[in-house]
């Protein structure tokens, strides 16, 4: 019987030490975080948002879907839109036919990347015509994704002009 | 018996104190964050770059877009945007409700938070009243145990 509280004793000093272990780390990771601006379109959040914009220019619903976190929180036109299929069942099938006979010139885009986070900003002008109206616009984005089982998904985006 | 107790108390006072270090981290540091929304709130009602300066990372790339147009840089919001819209403005009073904020990362060192907003103000030139509602996206890096905004956008519409 002896031996009861032993265990309790190990597994209680090994439970300590796991936590300071932990302390610890978090104190060493907050000195070595550096801010990472150099990050660009090419990394792979980059391709997400490049070909995330590609399928809604060309209407590719599915395709355009499947880079939302299900639980996207999307800001669009003094809108809010807090799911994916909210989004992908409504104002994504006007942004694809609003888009699709745009012209969109990149006047700006940056990605940075920091571990499983990264965030992009782009800045770009819509020129075209609607309704028979000329349009002429800049567009403003910022999105956040987040890297979850090794993908990259938008879990926020707020679109403004 | 004794020992029996005294290590069941021990290991109960570890994993107690593990679970509250993090519950109390987590809410000081959103705290943290409503703090600095708070602050921005603050400086944009009064014309005041201090807020700003204080919380914003000042970094080459940084971009803070407002209302359609978009600031390269803390200096160029501060002295074209929020200095000099409180002189332009009879009053203005801006409102940021229902803030969420996320944590992200492995040592949650990165944060965004999101916002409702409201606007209203009066133009002194033209006399014109504004009210507009809209939203927030702010992004924060934790560095040095600061937390800094490294980027915001901000969009709002007439208020119907």
């Amino acid at each position: 019987m002896k031996i009861i509280p032993i265990i309790i004793t190990i597994v209680s000093l090994v439970t300590l030490t796991m936590s300071n272990n932990s302390i610890a780390y978090t104190n060493d990771a907050k000195k070595l975080s550096s801010y990472d601006e150099n990050s660009g379109l090419q990394s792979d959040a980059g391709k997400v948002v490049i070909q995330f914009h590609q399928a809604i220019q060309k209407s590719y619903k599915q395709k355009a879907r499947s880079f939302l976190a299900e639980d996207v929180i999307i800001y669009e036109g003094g809108r809010v839109e807090r799911s994916a299929d909210d989004y992908a069942n409504h104002h994504m099938l006007a942004d694809m036919d609003y888009l699709a006979d745009m012209n969109i010139e990149i006047l700006e885009h940056r990605v940075t990347v920091s571990g499983d986070l990264a965030y992009s900003m782009s800045r770009t002008k819509l020129m075209g015509k609607v309704d028979g109206k000329k349009i002429e616009q800049e567009g403003m984005e910022t999105m956040i994704l987040l890297k979850k089982e090794g993908k990259w998904k938008i879990s926020h985006i707020h679109w403004s002009h | 018996m004794n020992k029996y107790i005294t290590a069941i108390f021990v290991l109960m006072i570890s994993f107690t104190s593990i679970a509250h270090g993090n519950k109390d981290h987590g809410n000081k540091d959103k705290q943290a964050i409503v703090d600095i929304i708070t602050s921005i709130k603050y400086g944009w009602e009064n014309g005041d770059g201090t807020p700003f300066r204080k919380n914003f990372l000042d970094f080459k790339g940084a971009r803070y877009i407002e209302g359609g147009g978009q600031n390269k840089g803390l200096d160029s919001l501060v002295t074209h945007h929020v200095e000099p819209e409180k002189g332009a403005m009879e009053y203005m009073k801006l409102d940021f409700s229902d803030i969420e904020v996320h944590f992200e990362g492995k040592n949650k060192e990165f944060a965004w938070a999101i916002a409702d907003t409201r606007f209203k103000g009066k133009v002194k030139e033209s006399g014109r009243e504004l009210d507009k509602s809209g939203y927030q996206t702010f992004l924060f890096r934790k560095i040095d145990d600061e937390w800094k905004v490294v980027h915001s956008h901000s969009s709002g519409r007439d208020k119907k």
